[in-house]
């Protein structure tokens, strides 16, 4: 717990653009609230690699979200079934329905169709959120928190030792 | 560009895949052995088990190795194992999650073999063996003890005795109070009174005569009234004896009946005999015809399977949701498929018999969607044990209103041998050897159960009987069984699933009525007259008594005539004597009385 809180100091404090944390978050988000083994994780698992988001904020946000997920699962299901079950999209979903690909994304199962659509939705206004935290964050409060007393004496303690010893890791 | 794009993350992603790959294919295999396993243990309710299942992807397709049903009945029993299926899989469909196969091979399926453990998943309990139970219902050939049998008997004969003497006696109480309300010798001497007082006043002279005219209409329309009050109840009398005297009548029948009843129950009817093939072959028959109905209804709910889980033909069909795994939502497909399709399989079965070889047709589990039944035929000629067998069948639940299962089974030439028909302590019968020839149509509709089956059965070797055996019934029964050479049988089954009908008749009734027909008739001739006799010496107070009882109506009906007759009698006085009828006719302009 206390090296993954390293981390998580660690990747904010980093020169890390901004934009690489939280795509790498969003993307977390999106894997981890939708069921693991779909077809679209494959695609967004490509992307986290090509791209070049920060993977310990991937890893982390994959935790987080995974964790999360089950709780959402009946919400996932009531949005799905209200988007597959929409007369207006139904045209939409029969003509995917023939299609070999997207039954193999399963995409007619109410929770894929749910939490696909609530990651996605959430996608673009959690990125620019994340972004602007993250910078406010290195403009104000990392300044700030280096002055504190709290931060004085958490530099001398064991944490931000392994803090420290991660960071002297990174840079070998 | 390069800011944004990191190259060996695309190698990265394809070592990963290449793992995941690498695990799916290693693990795949037993996925999909323990797949099979669980729903079929789910679907028959005893241990399904699959040496190895081995999935192919180019192409792709499967096969498994000694699968093993355990009969839930009988759990160190496979009811079914077969050594190896084989199956080409539509790789597409495959991907669009559904399984259909072209042709499957089902290689060396045997029936009832036995396990090395137990395949049971909950505890079985072991029905006793119906054959255990069976009892033959033969007649006996001891005439009982008729006076024990009186003793102990409720006889309709004493119980109508008693009802009618006891309904007696409560009419002649209900007669006797009646007399006292009717008119009797009370009223008769008041009205002879009137009538005297009335000649009295005629000697009054015309103003006499004048006054007595109302007086006289005046009696006798009191006395008319008095006869129709005694009429009435005269007649009410004569129909209540009438119906008493029925009650008599049929009370002289109740001692046939009686002796009819006796007769039936200590089993020395010759209807005994009637129907002596189904108690020999019925258990047999019905513990077969259960079975049957058994795994059919294991199977019924994969034929049904489209109705439960909804086709998707009519737009967008919602499956229950699952916590955690959501709900399908199926949508109209160009051209529709069931999720489950087996367009042909070749079976070799190796029986204790020899192989039989077949074909089945569309196995699937929705076939409103396929729009074709399942269809299957087996046939197998110069079997060992029998000369040809042949069974042809279809399971139509396309319109799953109007589903109908059908199967004819025909067997030619089947070797019998060391079969028990009987295992009756008194009268055991086997049958050693024989050849049957045997058709059967069976037809399920909804729950609705019909079947019909003929044998003809020849060359017979039967065995019946015990030694030692005293009773000189199953002696017959044993010497006219033994002769026995050529038997035909017919069964017909009917009812529901869970409740069946079974009717069966053949020679066998016949023979055996023929042989000891004449033996139980005379026996039940005997046992009728003893109990003739008995109950006629049992009744024959009561039925005096009951006489008497009649007898003592004869005074109530005297005394219902006697009164009439003498009001009667009063009237008529009455009416020719009391009246001055000539002097009136004197009167001039022929004056009239008027009544």
């Amino acid at each position: 717990m206390i090296k993954l809180l390293a981390k998580l100091l660690r990747v904010l404090n980093s020169e890390t653009q901004p934009g690489q944390i939280s795509l790498g978050f969003c993307f977390a988000m999106i894997i981890g609230l939708t069921p693991l083994l779909s077809l679209h994780n494959l695609l967004v698992l490509l992307l986290v690699f090509i791209f070049r988001v920060n993977l310990a904020a991937f890893f982390m946000g994959l935790a987080l979200f995974t964790g999360i997920a089950y709780l959402l699962d009946p919400l996932f299901h009531q949005l799905g079934l209200a988007v597959l079950t929409a007369l207006s999209l139904e045209s939409l979903w029969t003509s995917l329905y023939q299609s070999v690909w997207w039954r193999l994304e399963h995409f007619n199962n109410s929770i894929v169709m749910g939490s696909l659509v609530f990651s996605i939705g959430l996608f673009v206004p959690t990125l620019l959120l994340l972004n602007l935290l993250i910078r406010r964050y290195r403009q104000h409060v990392l300044a700030w928190v280096h002055k504190t007393k709290i931060m004085q004496v958490f530099k001398a303690s064991k944490l931000y030792e392994t803090y420290q010893t991660l960071s002297a890791w990174r840079n070998v | 560009m390069g800011k944004w794009i990191r190259w060996w993350g695309l190698g990265v992603f394809v070592v990963v895949a290449a793992i995941l790959g690498c695990v799916w294919i290693f693990f795949i295999d037993g996925w999909v052995k323990y797949l099979i396993e669980q729903a079929g243990t789910e679907a028959v309710g005893a241990r399904v088990e699959l040496d190895t299942a081995d999935l192919t992807l180019f192409p792709a397709g499967l096969m498994l190795s000694r699968l093993q049903v355990t009969d839930p009945r009988e759990p160190m029993t496979n009811a079914v194992e077969i050594a190896n299926v084989t199956m080409g899989l539509n790789g597409l469909n495959l991907l669009r999650r559904k399984i259909i196969v072209e042709e499957m091979t089902v290689e060396d399926v045997r029936l009832g073999t036995p396990r090395a453990i137990s395949g049971a998943i909950r505890e079985v309990t072991l029905q006793e063996k119906e054959s255990e139970m069976f009892s033959l219902d033969l007649p006996s050939l001891e005439v009982p003890d008729v006076k024990n049998i009186l003793e102990q008997e409720d006889l309709e004969t004493i119980r109508l005795i008693e009802s009618l003497k006891a309904d007696l006696k409560t009419e002649k109480d209900t007669w006797e109070s009646r007399l006292k309300e009717l008119p009797g010798k009370a009223q008769l001497t008041e009205y002879k009174q009137r009538v005297k007082n009335l000649k009295k006043a005629k000697k009054g002279g015309l103003k006499g005569i004048l006054g007595g005219v109302g007086e006289v209409q005046s009696l006798k329309q009191d006395i008319e009234q008095e006869i129709q009050s005694l009429k009435g109840a005269k007649k009410e009398f004569e129909e209540k004896m009438a119906f008493l005297r029925t009650r008599l009548d049929q009370l002289k029948t109740a001692p046939k009946r009686d002796i009819q009843h006796l007769q039936a129950k200590y089993n020395m009817s010759p209807e005994g005999l009637a129907n002596m093939s189904q108690a020999l072959l019925g258990g047999q028959i019905g513990s077969w015809v259960r079975e049957g109905a058994e795994w059919y209804e294991r199977v019924k709910p994969f034929l049904e399977g489209a109705q439960a889980l909804g086709s998707g033909e009519t737009g967008p069909e919602v499956h229950k949701p699952l916590r955690g795994k959501g709900a399908d939502v199926h949508f109209k497909e160009a051209r529709p498929l069931p999720d489950f399709l087996i367009r042909k399989t070749k079976v070799s079965m190796s029986m204790g018999v020899g192989d039989l070889a077949g074909t089945i047709l569309n196995i699937t589990t929705d076939q409103p969607t396929l729009g074709q039944p399942t269809t299957f035929t087996f046939s197998g000629d110069q079997l060992k044990g029998v000369k040809s067998v042949a069974l042809e069948g279809a399971f139509n639940h396309v319109v799953p209103a109007d589903a109908k299962d059908q199967m004819t089974l025909q067997a030619k030439g089947y070797e019998l041998s060391n079969l028990v028909l009987s295992q009756d302590k008194k009268w055991p019968v086997a049958l050693s050897s024989g050849l049957g020839d045997v058709k059967m149509n069976v037809e399920v509709k909804g729950q609705a159960l019909t079947a019909h089956g003929s044998g003809h059965l020849r060359n017979l070797h039967l065995a019946a009987g015990r030694e030692g055996d005293t009773s000189p019934l199953t002696k017959a029964f044993s010497s006219a069984v033994t002769d026995i050479s050529e038997l035909s049988l017919q069964a017909n089954v009917a009812g529901t699933l869970e409740q069946q009908d079974i009717t069966l008749s053949s020679d066998l009734d016949r023979i055996l009525k023929k042989a000891a027909g004449k033996m139980v008739n005379d026996l039940a001739a005997k046992f009728g007259a003893e109990i003739q006799s008995a109950i006629a010496a049992k009744i024959a107070k009561p039925m005096q008594d009951l006489k008497k009882n009649f007898s003592a109506f004869d005074g109530i009906a005297g005394d219902l005539t006697e009164r009439v007759t003498q009001h009667d009698g009063i009237l008529k006085s009455l009416l020719e004597k009391t009246l001055p009828t000539k002097s009136l006719k004197d009167l001039p302009g022929g004056f009239k009385l008027p009544f």
